[in-house]
């Protein structure tokens, strides 16, 4: 029982990287960026390349992220200076990472248990040696999770990070600041996407496998955590977004282990987990003083 | 902020209550999860021979065993949050249907005990799935088997058409297997990869265009979901098309030198029964192999492709005709 929920909340924290990429690009920039169902499995193909090679296992999250952030920049700079349009620049750069990731590992691509994963490597055993596998996931997605958090708070806070979110909600004013919105738009999907390409990365650990169709969907799933995140703490303005983005990761999870959990036929599963969806976006939106209309 | 926090403690709480329910119940008959990574005809038969393999070793679903069984739907994610869910159940014994289904109970499995048994997988050293508390049965296509067979039935064919998904690993290890032998059987290979299932129909317009003698059909997901246009496409064109197990030949392939997959899950769910009992450990057990191939015909395709069997394969063929 415990054990089920300690790896749930862990697919949460995992996953929630990825949704901070999204709440990124979809609810700051405003930009539908396909380009997370290629960006995802570029992080976990680029990871299990290093990690059968004999890598150290830490090298692979920088590596991740910088592999990401550079899908990002493809997407961008398609987008801005070739002005293809917001979807079509995503679409063209899954494509091709889909290419590019078969390229990279081969074809799907297992870790062998007799490999070091992030999990069960040195410095996180000689402190966490005493816990069990499944506690040692959680701890390191969480401290993952806090890091990448603070740090995307402190860097809303700057000159740079208000940029960001002037592009999405006005960008008529970032041009009256003489400040150029194509850069800006550049940045965030590199940052987004370094992020969906860790949260990758951190799936291949724990998984100890690529696979090339691992990231069907990934982008439906990390809207529909942000949207849920940010329906429950609408009204709650201190709560940050990026708290939110974890709560709604966690959910999704939970709300999926409970449809399997609940023991139905296992065509329902996907229809369970629409209710409760369904449920959690209600409910969240009701106690908001319902007088508002929010349709 | 203070109503927030009793939401999120309510739906602890909710998920509290509802896991609860599910993971009580230890002793008494052996719980199996079976984790089955979608809805399709082959995997469905490994679902159903596996409980029969159980049955024919003397296990009773309910007196000795109970069944947890979750399909992915083709989903990596809820396969992995299945593998969990048994874990933290702490099963028995979990079986896994198709490679990913796999290899995420396996890595739920990794800090326990838990033996996992797999079927439908081509090849298991390749997954990782090869050591440990791991064992179970490959569905590898007997590939020389095939291309004797297409010898026998079509003399004078020199190429081999095959359609394949570049991102299925089972389908490229195939196409790599067959143009390594196809020499041995004087053929030459022409494989057109696809990246998903609609570019499948083209892909096969293209290889008819190129002028092969025959299709030869992997177990490769996409292009076996479209079987029924490319069958109409080639019937046109007079090419005849060859299965890699029953349920193609059924449909309307000449012939099959193939798996059943219903026997197949009958040899994994053997195993399971060994382990469950106690006879051997899931660890000690090599991988295996489908024992017996099966040649499967249908006399109506072959018929009306013009083609004469030979009296020694008619002989030990099954007809799968409808």
């Amino acid at each position: 029982m415990l054990d089920l929920i300690i790896s749930t909340v862990t697919q949460g924290f995992i996953y929630a990287l990825l949704s901070f990429g999204i709440y990124i690009t979809y609810k700051i920039l405003d930009f539908p960026d396909l380009t997370v169902d290629g960006s995802f499995p570029l992080g976990a193909a680029i990871t299990a390349f290093l990690l059968v090679r004999g890598v150290n296992p830490y090298l692979t999250l920088p590596v991740a992220l910088a592999v990401g952030a550079l899908a990002g920049l493809v997407t961008g700079v398609i987008h801005v200076c070739f002005k293809v349009r917001d979807l079509l620049a995503g679409i063209i750069t899954m494509t091709a990472l889909f290419s590019i990731n078969l390229q990279i590992a081969g074809s799907n691509l297992a870790v062998g248990r007799d490999i070091d994963t992030i999990f069960t490597a040195k410095p996180v055993m000689t402190l966490f040696g005493s816990f069990t596998l499944l506690q040692r996931k959680l701890i390191v997605a969480f401290l993952l999770v806090v890091v990448f958090k603070v740090l995307l708070d402190l860097y809303f806070k700057t000159k740079n990070g208000l940029l960001l979110r002037a592009v999405g909600d006005n960008d008529v004013l970032v041009t009256s600041l003489a400040k150029d919105k194509g850069k800006v738009k550049i940045l965030g999907l590199v940052i987004a996407n370094a992020l969906v390409a860790l949260s990758g990365c951190i799936v291949c650990h724990e998984q100890r496998s690529f696979s090339a169709t691992m990231g069907t969907g990934q982008m439906v799933f990390g809207l529909a955590t942000v949207i849920i995140g940010t329906t429950i703490f609408k009204k709650e303005g201190f709560v940050k977004g990026t708290t939110a983005v974890i709560v709604g990761s966690v959910l999704y999870k939970i709300c999926i282990q409970i449809a399997i959990s609940l023991g139905l036929p296992a065509n329902l599963l996907k229809l369970v987990t629409a209710v409760l969806f369904l449920v959690i976006l209600v409910v969240g939106n009701r106690q908001k003083g319902g007088a508002k209309k929010n349709a | 902020m203070r109503k927030t926090m009793k939401k999120a403690l309510c739906a602890v709480a909710a998920m509290t209550m509802i896991f609860g329910m599910t993971a009580c119940g230890k002793k008494g008959p052996a719980v199996i999860g079976i984790s089955q990574y979608g809805e399709h005809g082959s995997l469905d038969n490994c679902r159903e021979g596996f409980l029969q393999g159980l049955a024919d070793a003397g296990l009773k679903e309910g007196t000795d065993f109970t069944v947890d069984y979750q399909n992915a739907g083709f989903d990596d994610n809820i396969c992995t949050q299945i593998g969990q869910n048994f874990s933290a159940k702490d099963v028995d014994l979990m079986c896994a249907i198709a490679t990913n289904a796999a290899t995420a109970c396996f890595a739920a499995a990794e800090d326990k005990d838990i033996p996992v048994i797999f079927t439908a997988i081509t090849d298991p050293v390749k997954a990782k799935l090869d050591k440990g508390n791991i064992t179970g049965t490959s569905d590898k296509l007997p590939v020389e088997a095939q291309m004797d067979l297409i010898r026998k039935l079509q003399p004078e064919a020199k190429t081999i058409g095959i359609l394949y998904t570049t991102s299925e690993p089972n389908s490229v290890s195939a196409i790599e297997e067959y143009q390594a032998k196809a020499a041995g059987y004087g053929f030459t290979i022409e494989a057109v990869g696809v990246t998903a299932q609609a570019e499948v129909t083209q892909a096969a317009d293209t290889l008819i265009s190129k002028g092969v003698d025959c299709f030869s059909n992997l177990t490769d997901n996409n292009v076996v979901g479209v079987l029924s246009s490319i069958l109409e496409k080639t019937n046109e064109a007079g090419i005849p098309v060859y299965g890699s197990e029953v349920e193609q030949v059924t449909l309307g392939c000449v012939a099959a030198a193939g798996i059943d997959y219903y026997e197949l899950g009958k040899q994994t769910g053997a195993m399971a029964a060994k382990v469950l009992k106690g006879e051997a450990k899931a660890s000690e057990i090599p991988y295996e192999t489908i024992a017996e191939y099966g040649i499967y015909i249908n006399s109506g395709a072959i018929a009306e492709m013009g083609i004469t069997l030979p009296a020694d394969i008619a002989e030990k063929a099954i007809e799968s005709q409808k």
